[in-house]
């Protein structure tokens, strides 16, 4: 594994981690100021919608502070669907890096998510697309699109179900 | 469960006695899986039951499965333009014959033994076909009756429903007051979502009219928005309104009739609203108390038994297909007025991902709200759910805003806190369950 594999792997794992653990606040640290976070719904049995301005998307951030904004929801312990919170694990695999051009580097990876809260245990799956960009040396995330591979939803989804 | 509900025994679950004072509804309604038959059979399977959107299918061909019940139909549209809507079952083993959910198909040939159809619903293809077959004994069996209202489409399994128009009745300018927004009328946007529910469609339908949980279970939406804006974010049309969510505006709820409700709050930032641009038009067009209500009302609309319509800071059409007295399934589709600009094409979905999904920030704590109602009604000890707020503030007929924009409710309040909207809903309900419902 090159320096630059690891790096992106170590960086991936960190976030499931990050997640399952409920570092929230280190969790957006991973991630740019103008960072895109994004899971297009599906379209049809087998397409995603592919334009997340003007489609529907389950979830589109388009900065940070939307991800803030789900922390926010979160933290206030306000909210009925994350009270009590979801227990989950993220098991990362699969992941395939890109080379390093002008200090950003795009990576693929698969996710299985599996949960425990009201409705039992769920297991689910998603893709990771990662754009990753160097900031003061450090990688950080500029764009998740994540694909749920799931449709018929089962219970609230949040950021930590993904 | 103490067993099944006889037909006899149904008035007994629903305590209609408003002159005392008290309205109430047994929670078996909620769980007893024989109810749910019944309403499979007699609500169902005999009422107008909203199918899709015209912009669904749009052109000769395309197809749009779904179910009316537990019954899978799919609406075909013809090429004369005309829609026709079938059982969806091959006439030979009941295979399915369309491969997805929303296509194009002129004719449709079934995957499992190869018989083939028109787009009228002719079976006009028999593999290996028999000397002397009658093939036209195998022709697509169409549901009896289909009508659209203002591009919305409704089916029935029966042919003894009422004329649409006369079974939406005050509902209708509910549905025109979102279609009129554009002269070239409403589409639904790509991509949709469906959430499986852990609770009675009844649930579902309370919970799409219902103000009074809004400054408390939606309190968090309206903090984390006020907390984002305080960031200086999602400015003008990108903003998504909290105003309307934190109370203190003008509301309003209405029983429709025929099992209908509606609710409206004031919106706070109308000018945040993906509408607010299309507002010179619309007064040119429009009389100016339909303009006034688009504008400036946040209005949720449930039709009987199966569609809410959600014209908010975002607009909505949301569909039920009950699969048992304790789970429902709803899809939710984003509908737009044709012809707007990107501009709010695009903040409106953004104003629905935050709201309105499974993954947004406010329906999914309805979601979890709903499913622990459903399973408190499990406690047989404790059997009643009152629905009496309001009693004393009810108008019969239209009120001033009603008979100004033009509807006839049965019953209305000043207040979406109030739950008497909810009679007329479990009225029609007992009603159809009992068979006395003729149009
Ligand atoms: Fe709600």
């Amino acid at each position: 594994m090159t320096d630059l594999q690891q790096e992106v792997t170590n960086l991936i794992y960190q976030e499931a981690t990050l997640l399952d653990r409920h570092h929230w606040d280190e969790w957006i640290d991973l991630y740019t100021e103008d960072a895109v976070y994004w899971v297009p719904s599906w379209a049809n049995e087998e397409e995603t919608t592919d334009n997340p301005e003007m489609n529907l998307n389950l979830i589109y951030l388009r900065n940070r502070g939307g991800l803030e904004d789900r922390v926010f929801r979160i933290e206030s312990r306000d909210s009925y669907a994350s009270v009590p919170l979801d227990r989950t694990v993220h098991v990362v695999g699969n992941v395939l890096t890109g080379n390093e051009k002008a200090g950003e580097v795009e990576a693929t990876a698969n996710c299985i998510i599996h949960s425990y809260g009201k409705k039992g245990g769920l297991t689910r799956a998603s893709l990771y697309d990662f754009k990753l960009r160097r900031e003061d040396g450090e990688l950080k995330i500029s764009q998740k699109k994540i694909t749920f591979i799931d449709d018929r939803l089962e219970g609230p989804i949040d950021v930590y179900h993904l | 469960m103490d067993g099944s509900i006889l037909t006899d025994n149904l008035s007994t679950l629903v305590d209609d006695r408003v002159d005392e004072g008290m309205f109430r509804v047994d929670r078996s309604v909620y769980i007893d899986e024989s109810i749910f038959e019944q309403e499979i059979s007699n609500i169902f399977e005999k009422c107008w039951i909203f199918l899709c959107h015209e912009s669904q299918v749009a052109n000769h061909g395309d197809y749009f499965w779904t179910e009316i019940g537990r019954q899978p139909v799919f609406v075909h549209r013809q090429e004369d333009g005309s829609l026709k809507c079938f059982i969806n079952a091959c006439s030979h083993r009941a295979a399915i014959l369309t491969p997805f959910r929303q296509g194009n198909a002129k004719t449709l040939t079934c995957r499992f033994h190869g018989w083939t159809y028109k787009c009228s619903g002719n079976c006009v293809g028999i593999k290996n076909e028999e000397d002397g077959t009658d093939r036209s004994r195998f022709d697509l069996r169409e549901i009896a009756s289909l009508a659209s209202y203002q591009g919305f489409i409704f089916g029935s399994l029966s042919a003894d429903v009422p004329a649409l128009d006369d079974w939406l009745g005050a509902a209708k300018i509910w549905i025109d007051l979102m279609a009129v927004q554009s002269p070239e009328g409403l589409e639904v946007v790509p991509g949709s979502s469906t959430y499986k529910t852990d609770g009675n469609w009844k649930l579902q339908a309370e919970n799409s009219v219902d103000g009074y949980h809004v400054s408390t279970v939606h309190r968090v939406f309206a903090h984390t928005i006020a907390a984002r804006e305080s960031k200086g974010e999602y400015t003008g049309i990108g903003k998504t309104e909290s105003g309307r969510i934190s109370g203190g505006v003008p509301t309003a709820s209405y029983d429709l009739g025929n099992g209908h409700m509606a609710i409206w709050a004031q919106h706070t930032t109308p000018e945040a609203r993906p509408i607010w641009e299309a507002r010179e038009r619309l007064k040119n067009e429009l009389p100016p108390k339909q303009v006034e209500w688009i504008l400036t009302k946040g209005r949720n609309l449930y039709i009987f038994p199966n569609v809410m319509l959600m014209d908010n800071p975002s607009t909505q059409i949301r569909v039920m297909k009950p699969i048992s007295a304790n789970q429902v399934d709803i899809s939710v589709y984003c509908v737009a007025p044709k012809g707007e600009s990107t501009k709010a094409r695009a903040g409106r979905l953004r104003k629905f991902e935050d709201f309105y999904l499974t993954a947004g920030m406010a329906t999914s704590d309805d979601l979890a709200a709903l499913e622990d109602t459903h399973e408190g009604s499990m406690a047989r000890s404790a059997k009643w759910s009152e629905f009496n707020r309001g009693l004393k503030s009810i108008t019969h007929g239209a009120d001033a805003d009603a008979r100004e924009l033009g509807f006839e409710p049965q019953a209305c309040t000043d207040n979406w806190n109030h739950e008497v909207l909810y009679h007329g809903f479990y009225r029609h309900w007992l009603r159809m369950m009992k068979g006395e419902f003729q149009g």
